[in-house]
């Protein structure tokens, strides 16, 4: 689909920047819903709170949006996050006073450790990567329930300044949505502008190409994998200062929320299209969805009906929009063609 | 190039092969132990799912309960609290002999028609925790009474804001039984004229998840600016719960009651954001339930009411009817747990 | 086709591989426990995932034609609390079980229509209607469900023959001959795979896309119905909202462990099915060991693995000739066979072999 668009650079800016149009208006008709229906949505706490649910989905996510580029896919987040959650917390409990930004960083190589084993089982040993995942899922949730023996570790063996992470708001934005948003522009731009970063884009839209290209598909790939364990690693690291008692089943099915926001959020499944931006979006527009159906004081049932119907919904307008500015950019494209052969036709 | 991804593939291979290897070896390995005074029996213990703190905590006790009574006592079950992957447990155990299951369902019904065939084949049933339908099942032992533990917590959260204002409960799933027991019988306590000024205006479910939980904690505060207080009969729901409030700043502002363990909410009761709530000790829960079993199989217990055993560490025991739940053998009253007294208790 | 290429050709099937599997699980299975080998327990170790298999072979068809269905753990739900309610209001059970199927294939059609006539991404929508879906089942019957049913109907999914032989199975089993029949010996079948393995292609050859696509979809959806209704309720004897939550991954393992291909156009019934008895046998002599829940489940994330990982192999040897020590025996006639076919013989294989 954008292996077209990619042909002229110009092009594909446009169309980047339509890509998020769909979802930009879908997110604000949610918005404009909510503020009308339900109360205290458009307060200050009421955002902070929305920033505070996608600030781990979002982290994760920018990993994921590399790796379903490549035409892949990594379901193993949850359980890398459990694991790592889990690391976490047993490692600070036991060294209380151990520097914070170590620990994050002893996640994350975990975390990087991980994503390694998923990268190798799909680049070198050539598992499709649904499969891959689905066992490291399987994998790395088992090993989480070894390391703990099914026991916890609970938020009085955590030191003070840890747990403030997910408590303390800087500038009115909250730590761990504030750790978010640098995940996500750091992301964003090595997309946008890095050349490994482009070549993410080159594979998943046509690997055969890329390869012809002299893209080392294989090595960025495994290099996508170890970004999303990483992150993973990072998102465990956040997991634990917001739920501070830690067991095995830590963040269980949280693969679903993270490629929910993914996948809304308009990056293809079958590679090549999306940005981090638009995970973000996506993000953004789950958890305002689910926001919002809190707060109407709407009977419980009814709730997660209706927060799946929006999900529908949304992907709907998206699709449309997307559609029709795709097809108004062709017809302007052609228009502009036609009138170059022929001046009469304008 | 090509031999170098094949090394890489067989490696894989020999690593699966021996990751298979090793569990097998860890599956041999069983444990058992005569009783030179009675009979020993073979005891099934399948909680909800294994891998969380209160079913390791029941498991330990079971274990021990099976040590004293030279029971051979496995604690095994599958990852999720699903009824339906209960189900091959069951069956599996029948398979290899077991004389008694104890079980903690989070189906009543799902795991019937096993029990039944189970029993057809004369192994015992015993219910704990989650009970099952009292056609599949012996005798169901009960945390302290479900009509204490709702009424309980209401005085907890009363007696927290003056008897007075709005307040919510945060339950586990919709389909959870013991909290919508727990649930009935808070309602009922609340028809008490002490409590006419307490208003429940919501009922939330956190599925027993932390992240649901706590969205649905803030969202209550959100959408309840009178809110006076929260009961969550949940240690997820609980715990998940003060993070919440500790991390809105709105303890104090809001009270908190529910069922937690100690160690979970100990950071949050010192910070004054659960001032009182409850629980029971889970090891000895495990514990009394393997009893139970183990004379069931002796035939101590047959299921009459005022039938009475005796109950290792926790002394002799009676059959009673539950409120309605019957046969029944009753753990003992909630433990309650303040800033006082927190630091006595570990678990 | 001689005999040995036909040999050769069965080698390489990703079903016959399985099968392998199966064979060489079972005797771990064997040394694992004394009670693996009972005929009661191999007759019945498949039962408690008949339903899982079931949903599995509707979901066959939806990702042979390119395509996911994530909803249907919850369109099982539906129709199973569905069934319930119309069964409590006094209908008449085999009524109340059609209706439940006509609701599970209404909802796979709603699916359907999103996805093959709006266009919209499979994924994002299911993701969608998995939750939409869920809450529906909640909505028409909350608490903790319904298990009175006619003891002849649960019979059907959860009878036994002289008290060994599950009804259960015998219904995955001729499903499986049903469904098999009709992706790999029917027109609709054909189209299945054309469509998945080039859509752009097979509208221009004339396929109904659209039709074919919205069907696959209330295909997967009447399924997700058969399972609930009949074989869940029957097997379980349990009707409420949460039925088949969790059950997701058990359904895309057995999937895509059957060998049918994430990105559409290859697959197969058989596949599936043999996916499924493996994963329960091995699950039936994990716990007849018992080893703990959690480590089963490494196992099996290591068995996916292993499998596509021995898959791999033996396609890279077949490419090469044969070069792995167990097949060796055959090389020259795969080698003949090539020659015949006017493959040039690589003469370097000879060398690589056992190194």
């Amino acid at each position: 689909m954008t292996g077209r668009r990619r042909v002229t650079p110009h092009g594909l800016a446009a169309a980047l920047r339509l890509r998020e149009t769909g979802i930009v208006i879908a997110l604000a008709a949610v918005c404009v819903f909510f503020s009308i229906r339900a109360t205290n949505f458009l307060t200050l706490d009421n955002w902070q709170d929305i920033a505070k649910e996608v600030a781990i989905v979002v982290a994760v996510g920018v990993g994921e949006t590399m790796v379903v580029l490549t035409r892949n896919i990594d379901l193993s987040v949850g359980s890398m996050v459990g694991l790592t959650a889990y690391l976490t917390a047993d490692t600070l409990a036991q060294h209380n006073g151990a520097p914070l930004a170590l620990i994050a960083l002893l996640a994350v190589g975990v975390g990087i450790g991980l994503g390694l084993v998923n990268g190798l089982l799909v680049a070198v040993a050539r598992i499709p990567a649904i499969i891959a995942t689905l066992a490291t899922l399987a994998i790395y949730r088992g090993i989480a329930f070894e390391v703990t023996g099914g026991q916890r570790i609970a938020a009085f063996q955590l030191p003070d300044r840890f747990l403030e992470l997910a408590a303390s708001k800087p500038a009115g934005l909250p730590t761990l949505a504030w750790i978010a948003l640098g995940v996500a522009l750091a992301g964003g731009v090595a997309l946008r502008l890095a050349p490994w970063g482009r070549d993410l884009y080159a594979i998943g839209s046509n690997p055969e190409a890329a390869r012809l290209a002299g893209i080392p598909a294989r090595r960025r790939v495994i290099a996508a994998f170890v970004v999303s364990g990483a992150l993973s690693g990072l998102g465990g690291f956040m997991w634990a200062a917001r739920f501070p008692t830690v067991d095995a089943v830590a963040a269980t099915d949280f693969e679903l929320a993270v490629i929910t926001a993914v996948v809304i959020g308009g990056v293809n499944v079958f590679g090549g299209s999306g940005t981090v931006l638009g995970a973000v979006l996506g993000a953004v527009l789950v958890a305002t969805i689910a926001n919002g159906f809190t707060l109407l004081r709407l009977s419980e049932f009814w709730k997660i009906f209706f927060n799946g119907l929006a999900i529908v919904v949304a992907v709907t307008i998206d699709a449309l929009v997307t559609q029709r500015l795709q097809e108004a950019l062709r017809r302007r494209r052609a228009e502009v063609l036609a009138a170059r052969h022929q001046e009469a036709e304008a | 190039m090509k031999g170098k991804r094949l090394l890489v593939l067989l490696s894989l291979v020999a690593i699966a092969a021996l990751a298979a290897g090793l569990a097998a070896g860890v599956g041999s390995a069983g444990e058992s132990r005569a009783n030179p005074t009675g009979k020993s029996y073979k005891i099934f213990f399948l909680p909800k799912f294994i891998g969380i703190g209160v079913f390791t905590e029941n498991g330990k006790g079971g274990k021990e309960a099976g040590k004293e009574l030279g029971d051979t006592v496995v604690y095994n079950g599958p990852t999720e609290p699903v009824g339906a992957k209960q189900v091959p447990f069951i069956e599996s155990a029948v398979r290899q002999g077991f004389d008694a299951i104890v079980i903690s369902a989070p189906d009543a019904n799902a795991v019937a028609p096993a029990l039944l065939r189970a029993r057809a084949r004369g192994v015992k049933v015993v219910s704990y925790d989650g009970d099952v339908r009292p056609d599949a099942r012996e005798i169901f032992v009960s945390p302290p009474l479900a009509s204490d533990i709702g009424a309980f917590q209401v005085e907890w959260l009363g007696s927290q804001i003056g008897y007075k204002g709005e307040f919510a409960i945060l339950s586990a799933t919709p389909t959870a039984a013991n909290q919508n027991t727990w649930i009935k019988w808070m309602k009922v306590a609340l028809k008490k004229p002490k409590y006419r000024n307490m208003k429940l205006v919501k009922i939330a479910y956190g599925n027993d998840k932390p992240v649901d939980s706590a969205r649905e904690t803030q969202a209550l505060l959100q959408a309840y600016p009178n809110l006076k207080g929260i009961i969550a009969p949940t240690t997820v729901g609980i715990s998940a719960a003060a993070q919440v409030l500790s991390q809105e700043g709105a303890c104090g502002k809001v009270a908190l009651t529910g069922l937690g363990l100690p160690n979970e909410m100990r950071k949050f009761v010192k910070k004054g954001c659960a001032r009182k709530f409850g629980l029971w000790n889970e090891r000895d829960f495990g514990y009394l339930a393997v009893y139970v079993a183990h004379h069931v199989l002796d035939g101590t217990i047959t299921g009459k009411i005022g039938e009475t055993f005796k109950a290792g560490r926790l002394g002799t025991r009676q059959v009673v009817n539950c409120a309605g739940v019957k046969p029944c053998v009753v753990l003992g009253k909630p433990l309650v747990f303040t800033p006082q007294n927190i630091d006595k208790f570990n678990f | 086709m001689t005999s040995r290429q036909l040999l050769g050709r069965l080698l390489g099937r990703w079903e016959t591989l399985l099968l392998v599997a199966i064979v060489g699980v079972g005797a771990w299975s064997a040394t694992l426990s004394p009670f693996f080998l009972h005929r009661a327990n191999l007759l019945d170790l498949v039962t408690p995932y008949v339903f899982i298999g079931l949903i599995a072979f509707g979901l066959a068809f939806v990702v042979i034609a390119g395509e996911i269905d994530i909803s249907v753990v919850s369109t099982l739900a539906v129709s199973v609390v569905s069934f319930a309610q119309l069964v409590q209001a006094g209908v008449n059970v085999w009524l109340a079980a059609l209706a439940g199927l006509g609701v599970a294939t209404a909802l796979g059609l709603g699916n359907g229509l999103l996805v093959g006539v709006l266009n919209l991404p499979s994924l994002a929508v299911t993701l969608g209607t998995l939750a939409a879906y869920q809450g529906l089942a909640f909505v028409i019957l909350s608490g903790e469900g319904v298990s009175s049913f006619p003891a002849g109907y649960l019979r059907v999914g959860g009878g036994y023959i002289g008290n060994e032989l599950p009804i259960p199975l015998l219904v995955l089993l001729g499903l499986a001959v049903v469904l098999g029949l009709l992706l790999h010996a029917t027109r609709f079948g054909r189209y299945v795979f054309t469509i998945g393995a080039n859509r752009e292609a097979a509208r221009f050859s004339g396929v109904p896309v659209a039709r074919v696509r919205v069907t696959v979809f209330c295909l997967s959806g009447l399924m997700a119905g058969i399972a609930g209704v009949f074989v869940y309720v029957g097997y379980f004897g349990s009707a409420r909202a949460d039925a088949g939550q969790g059950q997701l991954l058990d359904v895309v393992t057995a999937v895509v462990l059957g060998g049918v291909d994430i990105f559409g156009g290859v697959g197969s019934i058989a596949g599936v099915l043999l996916a499924l008895v493996l994963v329960a046998e091995l699950r039936n002599g994990m716990q007849l060991a018992n080893l703990p829940g959690d480590l089963q489940n490494i196992v099996i994330g290591g068995l996916l693995l292993a499998a596509i990982v021995s898959g791999n192999l033996i396609r890279a040897a077949q490419a090469g000739g044969l070069r792995i020590p167990g097949l060796g025996l055959r090389r020259k006639e795969v080698i003949a066979a090539d020659a015949e076919a006017g493959v040039p013989v690589n003469p370097t294989v000879e060398t690589r072999q056992g190194g």
